[in-house]
């Protein structure tokens, strides 16, 4: 006879208890590079030109992060004398438009969300963050958010993968299928400017070269919370940070 | 007075038909459709009025005509029976009538002579009405011959495939084979009688003994099966029914359908009253079978024309389903329960007669518009042929038995006198009841996929196939579908003011009035009315029953039962009412909705699809993937022969297409003709064996034969 109930009596709630208290387990994060000063001019400059895709921006002495267009290599965290410095959350949505420019979606949907999420050419590991909020730890459910298969249902457009050729007439689409009022969530390097593969015969480079984009969560891929966080923002139960740079030099 | 009405009209009927006849083959072109469409539609109005005096008036019509030598007088006579079937029949030979015109003028024109279908149908329609006036066997035999006949004549008229011509013949072949059957049944029954009229074949009846009443009731019941497309004996109506020409098809389901009923009732129910058991419950079973059987293959069709034909087996299955059950209660002395069962029969068959007129006739249409009748090819006709979408839609509902269309009455009065088999005595015949039940009302489950497929194919979605609309006047044959689709609501709604008229019918045969039991008097209540006690009448005034009693003519609206104190309504209900307030609660939404968002903006992309750059065609639902549930579930039954080639392939494993053909053997033709062909063959091989061409042979059989022959004079 099997006793399940009674081991999920015992083992407790599992789940993370964000957002009402901030989730600090290891590893629910890979944090991320932020402003760091710098002794002299020079070292920003190196730093800045370790970064591989001109992420990291010199500005006196110190180093500033354009972080949407951070890949997470990583370079700037090991291994290498110009280090910057890194932080361990993960609430960094981003308004698309500018800080303070994101109008939330009314008080009717705080409960009640359904996200649509469309693989534009993604490698997977955004998708599969995206997949891990299904699951009992972070559980999206107990915040009133679902997924849905049709854009008829949808309220979010939940976008990964820089947008591919093929992809762009069926992401166009389901932008076009989904009833307003809808908003567009970026996820990932790529969705938001291409990414590695930036913009190229068979790239659009990034959403936003498709479709008015209201949210960025940059990462590559970005942990599932932070992904909680974004959704969570359309809502306006949350408020995503202020911009670190201008988008403007990408798109 | 009515008699004077009612022979006018007959005669009338007669002259007009001869005219039609002579009109139609004398003139030319034009003309020659004119004089076929008015005296045909005069026809069917004259059949219409004489039968619809017979019934209001109550009064039944008789007249003497002459003598045969050996046979008897030829007599006529129109009674209630006759004067429903015939009503029947006018309701459908009108909106047949109209019709013809279009279809002539888009598809015969210069290909056939029209001029030979004009003669061919006044023929047809004088015997028609012939075979439901005549009151003695001769006539009767007579005009069923000419009818079978003409109908083989009529189906081969646009044969253009050899298959068509081989479709003419199976059905001439089984019509005369079933005519032969109902002529031996004549014969028993008839031994030594006087003269040959109905009344004195009903005396004779009463002294035959059991065997003989077997094999008269299986005679006339398979016999007469036949053109109810009964199984086992219904293996010619789908094909037949897809090669006929889509003008004369109509006429086939709605009129010539009916005369296989009428014949079942006549000989079986009227003539023989003294039944068994036995024989009602071969009926009933006969008739689930049959309904079962042919929803199957409906359901699993693709051809809208073959669809329908196998959709009126099914139909034709419910009525016998529901004449079977009428049998048993009488025979148990359930004189209430079987005239119950017997209205919903004759209900179920005009019901029957007007939707499957109206579906082939749109089916007509809808070939003559697209020259195509596969559903696969079909699709977004709705866009392309409005209104005809909208009455075929009607038609759907109706056949789908669907409230507050007419099917839903009849289909819903028959499972409810199956119900009644709770009265019964024997266990093992409630079982059946129960059993035949169950298997009507998967019937009815199936019919609903059946013709939600039917609809949302050719009617909705886009288009499939690369037919193109062939241009031509729609507006026409708009009123004889529509006249149909009114029929059909009007059957629907006004149940208790029908059942009234066909208990005239049922009452005789049955030995006890249908309506009084079925349409309580709740609008001419009175306190003194034994059967309607006021505070029964009471609990119902409050539900409703008795609203519009001061405006209404009539018993009430309401369809009911009663039951004993314990459970005082066994079955109720009111499709009048049920209309009225659906309709209101529609108008209410729409109300509601209009007003609601009138603010609102609302934008219109295209459909959704998945998100693919095209929706093509191909990638739609189709009619094969609809109904493939059904084929799968039911892969007993249907058997399929699946081959697959899978010869395009790049490597073993690397195939870059599959054909895979799947060839299906109808269940009859399965179990009964092929082992039957295989037979004969086999006996016409032995045969053969003796017959090798060497004249000794032949010699000593003769030799031989010879001998027998002296020896057994010898023994005698
Ligand atoms: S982790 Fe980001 S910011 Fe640091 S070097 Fe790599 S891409 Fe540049």
């Amino acid at each position: 006879m099997s006793f399940w109930f009674w081991h999920g009596l015992k083992k407790g709630v599992r789940s993370t208890h964000y957002p009402r208290k901030f989730e600090s387990a290891a590893g629910v994060s890979p944090g991320r590079p932020v402003a760091t000063e710098f002794d002299s001019a020079t070292e920003a400059v190196l730093a800045a030109a370790n970064c591989p895709v001109d992420a990291i921006v010199a500005r006196g002495s110190a180093a500033e992060v354009k972080l949407e267009r951070c890949i997470y290599c990583q370079h700037c965290h090991y291994g290498n004398p110009h280090l910057l410095e890194w932080n361990s959350d993960y609430e960094w949505t981003m308004a698309a438009l500018g800080p303070g420019k994101y109008q939330p979606l009314p008080g009717a949907y705080h409960r009640s969300l359904h996200v649509m999420v469309v693989d534009a050419g993604d490698c997977g590991a955004c998708l599969h963050e995206v997949k891990q909020l299904n699951n009992p730890l972070y559980n999206m459910h107990r915040l009133g958010i679902f997924l849905t298969a049709t854009p008829r249902f949808a309220d979010v457009l939940l976008v990964v993968g820089p947008v591919s050729e093929n992809m762009r007439v069926p992401l166009l689409k389901t932008y076009e299928a989904m009833p307003t009022p809808k908003r567009i969530l970026a996820v990932g390097a790529c969705a938001i400017n291409g990414g590695v593969f930036g913009r190229a015969f068979m790239s659009a480079g990034g959403a936003a070269s498709v479709l008015p984009v209201d949210l960025l969560v940059p990462g590559d891929p970005p942990p599932p919370l932070a992904i909680l966080h974004a959704l969570l923002a359309v809502t306006g139960r949350k408020n995503p940070v202020a911009q670190m740079a201008s988008l403007e030099g990408n798109s | 007075m009515i008699d004077a009405w009612i022979g006018g009209a007959l005669a009338l009927f007669f002259i007009l038909c001869a005219c039609g006849l002579v009109l139609s083959a004398a003139t030319r072109g034009v003309y020659s459709l004119r004089a076929f469409v008015v005296f045909s539609a005069a026809c069917s109005i004259l059949m219409m009025f004489s039968s619809a005096v017979a019934l209001a008036s109550g009064h039944s019509f008789a007249i003497d005509l002459w003598r045969l030598n050996g046979w008897g007088r030829l007599s006529i006579r129109l009674d209630m029976l006759s004067a429903i079937f015939l009503f029947a029949a006018g309701l459908v030979y009108l909106p047949a009538s109209l019709f013809v015109r279009n279809l002539v003028e888009v598809r015969f024109r210069g290909r056939y002579p029209t001029r030979r279908y004009g003669v061919l149908h006044f023929a047809l329609m004088a015997s028609v009405v012939l075979i439901l006036v005549a009151s003695d066997a001769p006539l009767f035999l007579i005009s069923w011959e000419c009818m079978s006949l003409l109908c083989y004549f009529l189906v081969n008229y646009e044969q253009s495939a050899r298959m068509d011509v081989r479709a003419g013949y199976i059905m001439l072949v089984m019509s005369e084979a079933g005519f032969l059957a109902v002529v031996v049944a004549f014969l028993i029954l008839g031994r030594g009688t006087p003269d040959w009229s109905f009344s004195s074949l009903a005396g004779m009846a009463e002294h035959l003994s059991g065997g003989a009443v077997w094999g008269v009731f299986l005679l006339g019941f398979l016999g007469f099966g036949v053109k109810a497309g009964l199984v086992p004996v219904n293996f010619w109506l789908p094909r037949c029914y897809t090669a006929a020409p889509a003008v004369f098809v109509p006429v086939l389901a709605g009129v010539t359908l009916n005369l296989g009923f009428y014949g079942i009732l006549r000989l079986d129910a009227q003539l023989m009253s003294n039944h068994s058991l036995g024989t009602g419950l071969f009926a009933l079973i006969t008739g689930s079978i049959t309904a079962l059987v042919g929803i199957l293959y409906a359901t699993t069709e693709n051809d809208l024309k073959k669809m329908l034909a196998h959709s009126s087996i099914e139909n034709a299955g419910i009525i016998v389903a529901a004449v079977g059950a009428s049998l048993v209660f009488h025979a148990s002395g359930y004189a209430v329960a079987a005239a119950i069962a017997l209205t919903a029969a004759l209900y179920h068959m005009v019901n029957h007669s007007v939707y499957k007129t109206l579906l082939f006739q749109g089916v007509g249409e809808v070939e003559a518009a697209t020259r195509t009748r596969e559903m696969d090819r079909l699709g977004g006709l709705a866009r392309l042929l409005p209104g005809l979408s909208v009455v075929f839609l009607v038609g759907c509902l109706s056949i789908s038995a669907i409230p507050p269309f007419n099917g839903f009455v009849s289909e819903w009065l028959t499972l409810q006198s199956l119900l009644r088999s709770a009265v019964l005595l024997s266990s093992a015949v409630k079982i059946l009841f129960a059993l035949c039940g169950a298997c009507l009302a998967l019937t009815a489950a199936l019919a609903v996929t059946c013709f939600v497929k039917v609809y949302a194919m050719s009617f909705l979605g886009i288009r499939r196939g690369d037919w193109r609309k062939v241009p031509g006047k729609a507006g026409r044959t708009q009123f004889p579908l529509a006249y149909l689709a009114v029929a059909c609501l009007l059957l629907g709604i006004l149940p208790t003011y029908v059942i009234p008229v066909l208990n005239r019918a049922v009452e005789p045969l049955a030995g006890a009035s249908a309506a009084a039991s079925l349409v309580p008097p709740f609008f001419t209540a009175t306190p003194e009315n034994q059967q309607l006690p006021p505070a029964f009448v009471n609990d119902f005034h409050n539900l409703g029953a008795q609203t519009g009693r001061h405006v209404l003519p009539g018993r009430g609206l309401v369809v009911m039962v009663r039951g004993s104190e314990k459970n005082p309504v066994v079955f109720a209900m009111s499709t009048s009412y049920s209309f009225v307030a659906l309709a209101i609660f529609l108008f209410v939404t729409w109300f509601i909705a209009t007003r609601s968002s009138r603010q609102r903006s609302v934008t219109r992309h295209e459909l959704w699809a998945g998100g693919i750059p095209r929706l093509l065609p191909e990638m739609t639902y189709t009619a094969t993937g609809f109904s493939n549930p059904v084929r799968v579930v039911f892969q007993a039954i249907f058997r399929p022969n699946i081959v697959e080639d899978s010869r395009e392939t790049v490597a073993v494993h690397f195939r870059t297409a599959i054909l895979r053909r799947r060839d299906e053997t109808h269940l009859v033709d399965r179990l009964l003709l092929h082992p039957v062909g295989e037979a004969v063959g086999w006996l016409a091989r032995l045969l053969a064996e003796m017959h090798h061409g060497r004249l000794n042979a032949y010699v000593t059989y003769t030799l031989a034969f010879l001998l027998i022959i002296l020896v057994l004079f010898r023994l005698s």
